[in-house]
């Protein structure tokens, strides 16, 4: 599902050149669960996104889903990022749309036949346990469920892999624990993880094959 | 559309300033096609009537009259050749004296010569190709004098010309203004909607779905601008043409004042979308840097 081959990524900071990702080689199979940890700062974050296109390798190979990232073109990339889901830390919920509209929102600029998109979009909602608040809007959400839109949102799609960028940063430990075994449930169901944290007793607690990140080297990989 | 309506509603003050700009360049290049299109319709009628005259030292024998016209008629460039007697002369001359055509019985003689009346082919009624007919009939024995000639058509030629060019000019200087306002109101849109562009990015939506809406929303503005400035000439031609049509019949020959027609009208209106859509379009490119 994703391979990544001998990948540097170097940031210009001034006259120098900073490496933010150095020499980081790994490959995730199908259907994994996987995390990617490390402290802020250690390139988790530019690694994924690495993976969805949102920035180009320095040095390296890159596939994901079975796109060649590397020489993914301009016009490529929403087909890469369409096999893809992706949440963030911060949840980017539309504030002007309610929890309904942000998933249906995400069915409709893909182009689904307008019958499709209320039973998809409440479908994923009732994965993520937030079928009475379709009407809310993000404003009168708790964190924990505003992540929830997000996962709903990411998966509404079917994707083949998810990325996940710190999801229960913001999180107390009850609500990550919800949304860990959101995730959990998702992946259960045939997608493939990747679950990016900077919460080593988190990663720790998953035990589940572990990446670590350090000062953007690839410095343990196990599990 | 939807979308795109509603972000022109977003655009506010600027998107207004966008339409009203897209209308004053229109109007303005409307404006000046109207002129070009009725100067260019006299000066296809005036062209039509461009003609030489070969004043003739002696009224001729019939005989000798036949001969002439034979000659003439064998010239390059000529259509058509019309004798005018020297008694038609003082009739045409008594006719256009009106009430003043008793002078003429006073005359102890007709003074008037007798003429041919010359009209140049089709395609030889430049003032080139008249001065060198004018040249060839002035070198006949019979020839007094030769006169007329298209100076004067192709000078009106140049005002409609220069018309054109002026149309283009602050056409195009006005609808740069118009392009970048559009360019401007949109940006302020794209930035207003961001994040739902990038969330648009991050599911996988393609390009067109992203863009689309900024390119319908300069094209509804431009569209509104074009039917606007449409609106204005229309009410000025309505104004000023029946006061205008009787200075125009004096100094022109022409009847009536023509508006523009309706592939004209079309193509303006045409014009109007393509001018948002390139604002649109350009707001799109500056979002994206």
């Amino acid at each position: 599902m994703i391979r990544l081959h001998r990948v540097c990524k170097l940031f210009q900071g001034g006259p120098m050149k900073l490496p933010a990702l150095n020499d980081v080689s790994f490959t995730v199979d199908k259907g994994e669960f996987v995390v990617l940890s490390g402290a802020s700062g250690a390139g988790k974050t530019t690694l994924l996104r690495l993976l969805y296109a949102d920035e180009q390798a320095s040095e390296g190979d890159i596939e994901v889903a079975g796109f060649n990232v590397t020489n993914l073109r301009r016009s490529e990339i929403p087909h890469l990022r369409r096999s893809l889901g992706i949440v963030f830390q911060d949840a980017k919920l539309l504030a002007g749309r309610t929890v309904f509209e942000n998933i249906a929102f995400v069915l409709r600029v893909l182009g689904a036949a307008r019958h499709e998109i209320t039973p998809k979009a409440f479908q994923a909602l009732k994965a993520v346990g937030l079928s009475t608040r379709a009407q809310a809007y993000p404003a009168q959400l708790s964190q924990g469920e505003a992540q929830r839109v997000a996962l709903a949102r990411a998966i509404v799609k079917s994707p083949a892999l998810l990325l996940a960028d710190e999801p229960t940063g913001n999180l107390d430990e009850e609500m990550a624990g919800e949304i860990i075994d959101l995730i959990k449930d998702i992946w259960s169901r045939g997608t493939t993880v990747l679950f990016a944290t900077h919460q080593s007793r988190l990663a720790a607690q998953l035990k589940r094959r572990t990446l670590r990140l350090d000062s953007g080297v690839l410095t343990k990989d196990e599990g | 559309m939807s979308e795109a309506l509603v972000d022109l509603r977003r655009a506010g003050r600027v998107g207004v300033s966008a339409v009203l700009l897209i209308t004053l360049s229109l109007t303005a290049l409307g404006g000046f096609w109207l002129l070009s299109l009725n100067l260019g319709r006299a000066v296809v009628q005036w062209r039509d009537r461009v003609r030489v005259v070969v004043f003739l030292k002696d009224e001729p024998t019939p005989s000798a009259l036949a001969d002439l016209t034979s000659r003439v008629e064998g010239l390059d460039g000529v259509h058509r050749v019309r004798y005018v007697s020297k008694a038609e002369a003082l009739s045409s001359l008594r006719q256009s004296l009106g009430a003043q055509s008793g002078v003429v019985d006073h005359l102890p003689r007709n003074p008037l010569p007798a003429s041919l009346e010359v009209t140049p082919a089709e395609g030889a009624t430049t003032p080139e190709a008249t001065r060198a007919l004018a040249a060839k009939l002035a070198a006949f024995p019979e020839t007094e004098e030769v006169q007329g000639g298209a100076e004067w058509v192709e000078g009106l030629a140049r005002w409609q010309r220069l018309f054109q060019v002026v149309a283009l000019a602050v056409g195009a200087v006005l609808a740069l203004a118009a392009i970048l306002t559009v360019t401007t109101a949109t940006t302020l849109v794209l930035h207003a909607r961001r994040a739902e562009t990038e969330v648009m990015r991050l599911v996988g939506a393609s390009e067109s779905v992203v863009r689309v809406p900024q390119l319908l929303q300069g094209m509804v503005q431009g569209l509104l601008g074009a039917v606007v400035a449409l609106g204005l000439l229309e009410v000025a031609y309505a104004v000023g043409a029946p006061r205008l049509e009787p200075l125009l019949q004096l100094t022109l020959g022409l009847a009536r004042a023509v508006f523009l027609s309706l592939p004209q009208i079309l193509l303006l209106i045409a014009g109007g979308a393509i001018l948002g859509g390139l604002g649109g379009l350009l707001a799109r490119g500056r979002a994206v840097a």
